[in-house]
């Protein structure tokens, strides 16, 4: 990839040649950009930079690795007018994301507990793969929740009318519609409201280890040693079957509009499209599933929270700071080139980090921008973040997701050999459960790269500030 | 790891995902193992008992495309219905359509290890070709 070039000590550009319309840039030091050029992972910016209506530049956050058609951390605004949308560039797992919630407890009052508090957690979320059963909702309440999001679980009595004001998009992507979703990925999602999955998905129990910005801090009501709860899910087998479903009419639009592409996987459709339509509309359905789903989870952890610490809910402070989608195509306004634009961003394992100011911030954080909550991995550290002006500038709004596996799953496994990786972890004050030893296995921390180097990219680069660090104190496997 | 018995099979060790190369002497060999490669990803197909069959019918518009669309349609029965498949078979086979059935059983976690999941069989370095005499898939899974 030497027609890259580094541009910055944290940014890497490929200028536009051939059939590129735009520029590719790719966040990451030169150590990082190395180990990604070497997974094909720059060639599908390059490919991105490729794709009709594309503006400004086709971007990848420190994040990067390969991924289907669209590299994982890669984020690309879109033209309303004369753009695209790709499934390829929101994913199978459309809004998977994060929910981050903090307590009103200490490390100290919980520690004592937390091997309870784990177990608790695990028998009353479900996790795992096909896992199901947390609720039953008739197709009709399916549909239902597919349209309205979060708030069709508040509705149910999953959670408090206050969670829906911090939630990216409210909980709720309008427009959703669930007449262009198959009949496959209703059966699919049905049964699986309200329960983890598996893989990378987890939910653990944290601890504000350091404290970077103690004034957004103070605004997100974070302090040292406070215990926090970070849900990391999506929309379950509905999300995959809507994306899998629609890249088939993806590839058939392509030729229908005589679309050139470098890459089949980039299969889209013109914005004005009937096809684009009914995958928004579908896709929409789904990131509402992914809304409800969190919610739920979020809500089975209060009670579980409540019942084991023997705690009221107001002792126990259980709120959510923010919940943020990873995996999404959405409709925004930005400033490219001197000139607002409406843009369809596609963000592919990246997060929306708005700045201070920003009308889509929840007032309580206007002042110090929208959080966002950057997981690393079970043995090591998560990072809380704000979104800048220059991420507004730069990035469409836009920052890094996660640490990145380091390791295959297989390669994981083998590293892991016959250790104890429970034992572990629970000699330094974690509490670990996964569905399987295989999940443990394959999700040991050194598989992960270290996320601190991926936030430290965000804040030099000056796409987010760093507000906190979290340390795992419990987490649950699927 | 099941693939250790297998010489036809090879698992693809990527960083976030999984693939498979199978290898047969002829087309209806091939997408059997196919599957079977698939589900050795998914649980232990040799600790399935055999007791219930699913009729499997797909077309495409070419042979790549038949096998993601095979294995797809295999993979949805799986989770749709909770089943899991331990043997295959193809009765009819062209260019564009299979015919076969998968045959299995409820899935009882008691009973059958599940090592992952499956998000969905992806298009990505999709391959059926002739080799060196025998005929060679590739598949890579989202997972």
């Amino acid at each position: 990839m030497s027609d890259f070039r580094q541009i910055t000590d944290f940014l890497w550009e490929r200028a536009p040649a051939g059939g590129m319309r735009v520029p590719a840039r790719i966040y990451a030091t030169r150590r990082m950009f190395e180990a990604v050029a070497s997974d094909n992972a720059p060639e599908q910016v390059v490919n991105v930079a490729h794709l009709p209506g594309i503006v400004g530049a086709s971007l990848a956050m420190p994040d990067i690795h390969w991924g289907y058609g669209f590299a994982i951390g890669g984020v690309a605004g879109f033209d309303a007018r004369e753009g695209i949308v790709s499934p390829g560039g929101v994913g199978y797992d459309i809004n998977c994301g994060v929910r981050f919630l903090a307590t009103a407890l200490a490390r100290e009052e919980v520690q004592p507990r937390i091997g309870d508090l784990v177990n608790g957690l695990f028998h009353s979320i479900p996790s795992g793969v096909g896992s199901s059963g947390a609720l039953t909702a008739s197709r009709a309440e399916l549909q239902k929740a597919a349209v309205q999001g979060a708030a069709w679980a508040v509705g149910r009595g999953y959670g408090r009318e206050e969670d829906l004001a911090y939630i990216e998009e409210g909980g709720c992507m309008a427009d959703a519609d669930p007449a262009q979703v198959s009949d496959r990925a209703w059966k699919r999602g049905q049964g699986q409201l309200g329960t983890l999955g598996s893989g990378n998905h987890f939910l653990e129990i944290a601890y504000v280890s350091e404290v970077y910005d103690e004034n957004a801090a103070g605004v997100m009501g974070l302090f040292p040693g406070q215990v926090t709860l970070t849900v990391h899910c999506g929309s379950r087998g509905f999300g995959y079957q809507v994306c899998d479903d629609y890249l088939g009419v993806m590839d058939r639009a392509v030729k229908r509009y005589g679309i050139e592409l470098p890459d089949r996987q980039l299969a889209c459709a013109p914005l004005r499209s009937a096809e684009a339509q009914a995958y928004l509309g579908a896709m929409r359905c789904a990131v509402n599933y992914a809304f409800a789903n969190r919610q739920v989870i979020a809500h089975l952890a209060r009670e579980t929270f409540e019942r084991v610490l023997e705690r009221g809910p107001a002792d126990l402070g259980l709120r959510t700071v923010y919940e943020v989608a990873h995996n999404i195509a959405k409709f925004e306004r930005h400033r490219v080139g001197g000139r607002e634009l409406l843009l369809c961003v596609h963000r592919k394992g990246a997060t929306r980090a708005f700045p201070p100011g920003h009308p889509d911030v929840p007032a309580v954080y206007r002042e110090i921008g929208q959080p966002v909550l950057i997981p690393g991995d079970m043995g090591r550290y998560s990072y809380v973040l704000t979104g800048t002006a220059r991420a507004m500038r730069d990035t469409l709004g836009s920052t890094c997701h996660g640490a990145g596996r380091a390791m295959s799953r297989k390669r994981a496994a083998r590293t892991a050999g016959g250790r104890d990786i429970a034992g572990e972890l629970r000699r330094r004050d974690i509490v670990v459960i996964g569905r399987s030893r295989r999940t443990l296995v394959e999700e040991i921390p050194e598989a992960y790269k270290d996320v601190a180097d991926v936030v430290d990219v965000c804040v030099a680069a000056g796409i987010s500030n760093r507000v906190a660090r979290l340390t795992p104190m419990g987490c649950i496997k699927g | 790891m099941a693939e250790r018995d297998k010489p036809w099979l090879d698992v693809i060790d990527h960083t976030a995902d999984v693939g498979i190369v199978v290898r047969a002497g002829d087309l209806r060999t091939l997408f059997v193992r196919a599957a079977w490669g698939m589900f050795s990803l998914i649980t232990d197909p040799e600790k399935v008992s055999p007791v219930e069959a699913a009729r499997i019918s797909v077309s495409a518009n070419d042979r790549d495309e038949l096998l993601r669309n095979w294995l797809s349609e295999l993979n949805y029965r799986h989770v749709a219905e909770q089943r899991v498949f331990g043997s295959f078979a193809v009765s009819e086979l062209t260019e564009v359509r299979a015919e076969g059935e998968a045959r299995g059983e409820r899935l009882d976690p008691a009973r059958h290890d599940v090592f992952g999941e499956v998000k969905a069989v992806t298009f990505h370095g999709l391959k059926v070709a002739r080799e060196g005499g025998q005929w060679v898939a590739r598949v890579i899974f989202d997972v």
